[in-house]
């Protein structure tokens, strides 16, 4: 962890940015590559699991001292899947077409790797607001990645973004984007753009420091 | 394969101007003997000589100037007669400075008492090792390893084949071929005395087939003799590679970290044997060698020339160099090294000095691109490529396990490499990296056992 | 006397062959095939050509611009891929496809992995297999010669054998001179067997891979449908080209001589099942990628005993 002090605005930074679950821990990769097809799909289905990630840490959190040490896993898997299937039924009540397309994934949320690694390495050993702090962050962070990337595979494999004709009238979609390579490829060269940010952000920082000592 | 008598792997190296062709045909020419020689006392691989002389000594030519310095070492003797000026350093075409003694001609030429074998037909081993260990004889082929040790095999181990490398694979050298159309009678006299000697019932002259002049001579010399013969060789480097020309002739292979020996081969270049026989015939100590010049000089010339003579007294009697030369080689141009001062002396395993012309500069290295021709080169079968990148990459446990402690150095993977990668370099540098880490090792480990046992001693003592 | 004398290490001699010239070999190879498709196929394959040349050659020397590297374009490396992606693609595709297909191969798949040696996939059918999956409907639409006649419809020869019934209306010589419907460089056979005649020559590929590959989906197809068959099948579609030009990338296949044929033989048993039982009626490109994946595997299992290498364990 960045930031020793733990502050909610450091704990959120540290989910959203530092350690972006996508494109640093580079977990939950089964969603990521299965519905980012759409820019609509990848943000549904970054806030379902911001959703399910909050209240699960919350819940993880105030029970950290209760849970017995042996069966913590099947534990957070009880509260991890009501907030699933809470988070399903909802969908299904209010946003069935969505839900068609989205399928099973959100179902295959109560497995995703994030919930599970915060549960497990944050949420278990840190009190609950920090715990709500740090799943909003690793949550948004998901969603903005999974955003981004489904924004790109839309632009270039329908020729659109959220469904709004980006691309000029001929343009021929390229249908590999929609396609598993599509994502693999699309999340490697994203995954390349945001270590050389990173790499920028840092070196400049250094920079500073130097300036200043 | 097919019955031809080849090794995996191999290379045809070019040559540039003054190659093979143009000095085969120069008849080995004595170079006068310089004002002054530099006889290194280190010619030789193992321990350097120790001096016997001091400043101020007069000396003759065979003198014994210094003396062998352990059992894998030979003696030096004087080149020239004259007064020892000094004993001091100097440089070596590997570019080390090492002791040396430097002797002022006084150009009388005067010889100590030579003392010929009384009947070197009735020679035991422990005879003819004594002579030519006497005579300060080691590998003329550039190899330098003392021949006496050589031919001293362990308690089990016998001689079963004495074979002759006259293969002389390395571009532009004809040292050994003119020593071979010459003294052909020689050449079989020597290794007739040295199969008498050990008892050998079989020996055979590994020729090249670009000689076939030097073939026909040694075929007519060895006529009539028991046991001796020629045998013709592909072209192909490094056919004068000790383990690939044992396969050639024999078909045995020796086994990896092993010596000749362990197949009951022992390999002398032609140069030995024609030394051993003057050592046997004429009482003489190694004091000249046949050595070619060539490359980028004026007229290419093979000389017989006085150990310690300075390369530049070779330049001279060449005709002085072409004004395109950007290398000196002392070596063949495959394994040779480069000269950096042209004072640098002959020694007693210099089979040649090249001048290279501006073909001869290091290329830029570029990336590998995969072509596996280093491996279709390399005549010990490893795979260059693969220990090029563990070098490189530092992980030395896993170069020795894909073979690089069995690299020969010929560079025949480095000659062939197109993107130009200096394999034989890494490859250098890893097996010094690997040795030094084994003597660490071994030193850490001996530490360990002192300490442990200096332990067991105090725990000892307590107790008692 | 005295001069400034070079010092490096042995050995002092290398051999002519740089990176450059056998990347120049393998021009000077592909050179008749691109000349055949030229003629059957019109001046348009002559554009497409160019412009996949001009797009490799200038993406790698872009990116290694902007990532301050070494400008290696001069190695002649992205001009065989250029062509070799060129010769992959029918005439009838737009002009952007050679362009988008030039950057993917160069960058997405050479670059981006360490550029020439590095790619752990040959670069020109990477592209290749993204823009067919991208666009199938054109890049799998092969057009006919300007020498057939209009009545022929645009089915490959492969499309024709596939089905019994009409294995008959493909002639061998049409085959073998390349007058039949396919990609640019594929179809004329003639040709590219005279760049692999020379490549051979010039010791630039070694002999393994190509003869495994076509040997083998030769020999299949023996025992599957008998000789006349299996002679129109190894004269159809890209095997020739992919055996010849493509399984044989240096970076992409491996190193060892037992580890070739294994290639080669690999490549042509996928082939001929790809042909034979799949619904794809060409496979050469796919089976090369499987195959090219498969090279880290093959080289690592396949490393010759070294000369003189003691058993272990006795």
């Amino acid at each position: 962890m960045a930031d020793s002090k733990k502050t909610f605005l450091g704990t959120f930074n540290n989910g959203m940015i530092v350690e972006n679950p996508t494109f640093t821990l580079m977990l939950g990769m089964c969603p990521t590559l299965g519905v980012t097809t759409a820019a609509m799909n990848g943000i549904s289905m970054g806030l379902a699991t911001t959703f399910v990630l909050v209240c699960s840490n919350l819940f993880i959190s105030l029970l950290r001292n209760i849970i017995p040490d042996k069966v913590r896993i099947p534990s957070y898997i009880i509260v991890i899947a009501s907030f699933v299937t809470i988070i399903d039924l909802m969908m299904k009540a209010f946003l069935p077409d969505l839900r068609a397309v989205l399928g099973t994934y959100i179902q295959l949320i109560v497995v995703n790797c994030i919930i599970f690694a915060r549960a497990e390495s944050f949420a278990a050993k840190n009190p609950p607001m920090l715990s709500v702090a740090d799943g909003l962050g690793m949550g948004l962070g998901f969603t903005c990645s999974i955003t981004l990337l489904s924004c790109v595979r839309e632009l270039f494999g329908s020729g659109s973004i959220f469904g709004l004709q980006m691309m000029p009238e001929g343009y021929q979609p390229m249908a590999i984007m929609n396609q598993v390579p599509g994502g693999f490829i699309t999340l490697g060269l994203l995954m390349i753009l945001v270590n050389f940010i990173k790499q920028r952000v840092a070196a400049k920082q250094a920079l500073r420091k130097e300036g200043i000592a | 394969m097919f019955g031809k008598r080849l090794f995996p792997g191999g290379i045809h190296p070019h040559e540039g101007a003054n190659g093979k062709a143009v000095n085969s045909g120069n008849a080995i020419e004595d170079v006068p003997a310089p004002k002054r020689v530099t006889i290194p006392l280190s010619q030789h691989i193992g321990a350097p000589a120790k001096p016997v002389v001091n400043k101020g000594d007069h000396v003759l030519v065979g003198q014994v100037i210094a003396e062998a310095g352990g059992f894998v070492s030979a003696p030096v003797h004087a080149s020239v007669s004259g007064r020892v000026v000094e004993i001091a350093t100097a440089p070596m075409p590997s570019g080390l400075h090492v002791p040396a003694i430097v002797i002022d001609n006084d150009f009388k030429d005067e010889w100590v008492e030579l003392h010929p074998a009384p009947h070197p037909e009735t020679l035991d081993a422990a005879g003819m090792q004594k002579i030519i260990r006497e005579a300060g004889i080691v590998g003329m082929g550039g190899a330098t390893f003392p021949t006496s040790v050589k031919v001293t095999p362990g308690k089990d181990k016998t001689i079963e084949k004495l074979l002759i490398n006259g293969a002389e694979c390395e571009p532009y050298l004809t040292a050994d071929h003119r020593l071979m159309l010459e003294k052909p009678a020689e050449i079989i006299d020597g290794i007739h005395l040295l199969m008498l000697a050990f008892g050998v019932s079989e020996a055979v002259i590994g020729v090249e087939n670009n000689k076939p002049d030097a073939i026909a001579a040694l075929q007519d010399a060895c006529r009539g003799t028991d046991g001796i013969r020629v045998q013709p060789l592909p072209v192909r480097y490094p056919q004068g590679g000790e383990k690939q020309l044992i396969y050639a002739i024999t078909r045995r292979v020796v086994p990896s970290g092993g010596l000749p020996i362990d197949v009951g081969c022992v390999v002398l270049n032609v140069g030995t044997v024609f030394a051993i026989d003057e050592a046997v015939r004429l009482g003489k100590p190694l004091v000249q060698r046949v050595t070619t010049v060539g490359g980028e000089v004026n007229n290419p010339r093979n000389f017989r020339v006085r150990i310690g003579t300075p390369v530049i007294c070779l330049l001279e009697a060449c005709g002085g160099l072409k004004s395109n030369v950007i290398k000196l080689i002392s070596g063949g141009p495959m394994m040779g090294m480069t000269i950096q001062d042209i004072e640098v002396p002959i020694t007693k395993g210099s089979s040649g000095i090249l001048a290279l012309g501006p073909e001869s500069a290091e290329p830029e290295e570029s990336a590998c691109i995969r072509c596996g021709r280093c491996m279709r080169a390399c005549p010990m079968s490893l795979p260059p490529v693969r220990m090029d990148q563990y070098v490189r990459a530092e992980r030395y446990d896993d170069a020795v396990e894909v073979g690089l402690m069995n690299c020969i150095e010929c560079g025949a993977c480095t000659y062939v490499c197109p993107a130009k990668r200096l394999l034989t370099q890494s490859f250098r540098m890893g097996k010094r990296m690997v040795n030094v880490r084994r003597q660490e090792a071994k030193a850490k480990a001996e530490a360990n056992a002192k300490a442990v046992e200096a332990e067991k001693a105090r725990e000892a003592g307590k107790e008692g | 006397m005295q001069k400034n004398l070079i010092i490096t290490t042995s050995p002092h001699l290398r051999d002519r062959a740089t990176t450059a010239s056998i990347m120049r070999d393998v021009c000077i190879a592909l050179a008749p095939a691109g000349i055949a498709g030229i003629v059957f196929f019109g001046a348009r394959a002559a554009v497409l050509i160019a412009l996949s040349v001009i797009t490799c050659v200038l993406a790698e020397f872009l990116y290694q611009k902007l990532t301050g590297q070494k400008v290696t374009v001069g190695d002649w490396s992205a001009v065989v891929t250029g062509l070799l992606l060129a010769y992959n693609m029918p005439t009838t595709v737009p002009w952007w496809m050679a362009v988008v297909g030039g950057v993917i191969a160069i960058l997405l798949v050479k670059q981006l992995f360490g550029g020439i040696g590095s790619n752990f996939m040959n670069p020109a059918l990477t592209a290749r297999a993204v823009l067919f999956v991208s666009w199938g409907g054109v890049m799998g639409a092969y057009p006919i010669t300007r020498f057939m006649e209009d009545t022929a419809s645009g089915a490959t020869p492969l499309a024709l054998l596939a089905a019994k019934e009409t294995v008959g209306d493909v002639q061998l010589w049409d085959l073998f001179i390349g007058n039949c419907a396919g990609v640019i460089g594929e179809t004329c056979k003639a040709a590219l067997l005279l760049g692999g005649i020379y490549l051979l020559v010039r010791k630039v590929i070694d002999w393994r891979i190509p003869c495994g590959m076509i040997g083998i989906v030769f020999i299949c197809y023996l025992i599957y449908g008998g000789f006349n068959l299996a002679l129109k099948e190894i004269l159809s579609g890209a095997l020739m080209l992919g055996a010849i030009f493509m399984a044989t990338d240096y970076a992409t296949s491996p190193q060892t001589n037992l580890g070739r044929i294994i290639m080669g033989v690999g490549c042509g048993l996928i082939v001929f099942v790809i042909r034979a039982f799949a619904n794809y009626p060409e496979g050469t490109s796919f089976a090369i990628l499987f195959m090219n994946v498969m090279t880290p595997l093959i080289d690592r299992y396949t490393v010759p005993k070294y000369f003189g290498e003691v058993k272990k364990n006795g």
